[in-house]
């Protein structure tokens, strides 16, 4: 007894306890869902055959009808606008964010960590809120777009087919700004001070300093801000449940949330485990480019 | 000589702590001048404030007869190298180099042509297309030293550049750096708070102390006539005895307060009576024959360091006194010092210690 117990601490024992744990989390609650979603994607899934493998396999027959359904292209380009919108504001105002806290001023600090309270929340009460904010009738927006004389007649933000789309990107970049103002700020902490000192020894302005210090030295942390951020609007859910539910009639609709509504509304498992699959292979790519960036940063 | 740097009655306050005290001071063109004091004694301010990157409470910089006072770094044509030699760490050492000249849109033509002159100066060749975290400090060093020299500023500011370094790099870039000095024809100003580099270096030595400049000029002079007992425990090393004494009823003799009251002659005249500190640097103690045979001191021996070349005695005594000769000492209880009345230093025994004139 003695000597297994030596054995499973001094020996291979613990360290193959450990790796077990880890990777067996990993198959159980990461990979065997991935692989049966895939699985799904090629088979012909109803709720009767949901909790069995024995399906009919109907080829790329899912991928066809998915591709073929007119609303297809309409979502697509729902969901590159949602993500490259939210990204790029994300990234422009929590960059210009972090450079402001990063000004010395009283209470600094304390306001940088004011921000942090759309981070905590969970998005669906930050859905919640936003839906009263951006509400048609009685919301605190078009009141205040009414008196600053912008607008006339209410706009109906979230059953307007031409403004749904971007009220919900508007709540999503409130909800992302935190995330990146924080991570930013990480990294221009991190550019020594006595390099800005040398640059304008150097003759370099504020912005020339912007453009040849703060930037490039910056590289790693954008590239991480920017695959992170496309990764989580890409998993953005919430908010749509909360505030259009992918309306008014698809125009405000995006990938995860359609795959979710052909999986668990429409009972069409099968269509909807192709579009996660589509949006998988996608978030692998930009994994990758994550996994990069990362690396160019551990290396310097 | 023409005035290069000018610096009149400078003042700073960080809040209510007073940085800089009244410095004022006159750097001539060519001129390699040191800033030497503890640490905290405002030496790195004041550079700070000479590059512009420390704003001044009062006070105006004159730097080649242009008032910069209120003038951004950038437009005051200084280069500076840091203590931690702040190169950009994304740039390989060829875009370190050129930083200034690219911001200033020179053309290729004339920036290729400094980089050469420069990496032969500096010794950088084969080293352009590397990232500075693949340098030694040695070699960081001559890239943050090439930087500032590309630039051909009205002067160099050096904030402790050898403070990174080993003992010997130190001592090899420390003449190198005096070389490149005379050879450029520069104006620099060395901050350091190593006194032996300020006196090896420099033509003209300030000592500053808490903000206020004890003393400056040549350093033969500050050694051989510090104004009061910080200056002369500074400068020098290993650092003066300094011993209590009362002058003798003749005026012209100082009784030391140390075992058996030794009276030593200092060949001048002070008031009887009077309370003083005398003053002995470590190699001004002989213990071969002395030239006044009779204004000697024997004291007890605690412990003797030999370094081959130095030994180094250290008197049995309160307050100890130590011995810096040239000469290998042999183990013994007792030592016996012959003094020259004219090396002998007498200041006031009070807070602000200010030499006594003999």
């Amino acid at each position: 007894m003695l000597k297994f117990t030596n054995t499973f601490r001094d020996g291979i024992g613990f360290d193959t306890v450990l790796v077990v744990m880890a990777l067996g989390y990993l198959v159980v609650f990461s990979a065997y869902p991935l692989a049966y979603n895939l699985l799904m994607s090629f088979q012909s899934v109803d709720l009767f055959t949901l909790t069995s493998f024995d399906r009919p396999f109907v080829g790329l027959d899912n991928y066809r009808e998915v591709l073929s359904r007119p609303e297809t292209a309409m979502i697509f380009w729902n969901t590159v606008k949602f993500v490259g919108l939210s990204v790029l504001a994300q990234l422009c105002v929590g960059f210009a964010l972090a450079l402001f806290f990063q000004l010395d001023f009283p209470a600094a600090t304390w306001l940088r960590g004011l921000f942090l309270a759309g981070w905590i929340m969970p998005a669906l009460v930050v859905g919640a809120v936003w839906s009263w904010v951006l509400a048609g009738d009685f919301g605190v927006l078009n009141h205040m777009l009414r008196q600053i004389g912008v607008i006339r007649e209410n706009i109906f933000w979230l059953s307007d087919p031409d403004v749904a789309l971007y009220s919900v990107i508007i709540a999503n970049i409130w909800l992302g700004v935190p995330f990146n103002m924080i991570l930013l700020s990480v990294g221009l902490a991190g550019i020594p001070k006595d390099v800005y000192e040398a640059a304008s020894m150097d003759g370099a302005g504020r912005v020339q300093q912007f453009f040849t210090i703060t930037l490039p030295m910056m590289r790693a942390q954008l590239g991480a801000v920017i695959s992170l951020g496309v990764i989580f609007t890409l998993q953005q859910f919430d908010l749509f449940a909360a505030l259009t539910q992918g309306g008014p009639s698809n125009a405000s609709n995006v990938f995860q949330y359609w795959s979710w509504q052909l999986a668990f509304q429409n009972y069409e498992i099968g269509l909807g485990s192709v579009v996660s699959v589509l949006m998988i292979g996608f978030v692998i790519a930009v994994a990758f480019i994550y996994v990069r960036s990362t690396r160019y940063e551990q290396e310097s | 000589m023409t005035c290069q740097i000018s610096l009149d009655r400078i003042n700073k306050y960080y809040g209510a702590y007073h940085a800089l005290r009244d410095v004022s001071l006159q750097i001539d063109q060519g001129q390699f001048v040191a800033l030497v004091g503890p640490s905290g004694c405002g030496k790195s301010t004041l550079l700070r404030t000479i590059a512009g990157l420390e704003g001044i409470t009062d006070g105006t910089i004159t730097i080649a007869g242009e008032d910069v006072t209120h003038l951004a770094p950038r437009a005051r044509d200084l280069a500076m190298v840091f203590q931690s030699y702040a190169l950009y760490p994304h740039m390989t050492v060829r875009r370190n180099l050129t930083y200034s000249m690219r911001l200033k849109r020179r053309t290729r033509a004339e920036i290729d042509h400094a980089v050469t002159e420069i990496t032969r100066i500096t010794g950088l060749e084969g080293l352009l297309e590397r990232y500075p975290r693949e340098l030694s400090g040695g070699q960081r060093q001559r890239v943050a030293m090439g930087r500032a020299i590309i630039r051909d500023p009205k002067a160099f500011l050096f904030d402790e550049p050898l403070s990174n370094l080993d003992a010997a790099l130190r001592v090899h870039m420390r003449a190198e750096i005096r070389k490149l000095h005379n050879r450029l024809g520069a104006t620099s100003v060395y901050v350091t708070h190593d006194q032996i580099e300020a006196m090896t270096m420099a033509d003209h030595v300030v000592v500053l102390r808490a903000g206020r400049v004890e003393q400056q000029g040549a350093p033969l002079d500050l050694y051989d006539r510090p104004v009061n007992r910080f200056v002369a425990g500074f400068i020098g090393s290993p650092a003066m005895n300094f011993i209590p004494a009362t002058v003798t009823p003749d005026g012209g003799h100082v009784s030391l307060e140390l075992p058996g009251q030794p009276v030593l002659r200092f060949g001048g005249r002070r008031p009887a009576g009077e309370a003083v500190m005398v003053g002995l640097r470590p190699e001004h103690l002989q213990t071969g024959p002395s030239p006044d045979a009779a204004n000697r001191l024997t004291l007890p021996v605690a412990m003797i360091e030999r370094t081959g070349a130095q030994s180094y005695v250290v008197c049995d005594t309160v307050p100890e006194v130590m011995v810096s000769a040239p000469v290998r000492v042999e183990d013994t209880d007792e030592i016996v010092l012959g003094i020259d009345p004219a090396q002998l230093h007498l200041f006031a025994p009070d807070e602000a210690g200010l030499r006594l004139d003999i």
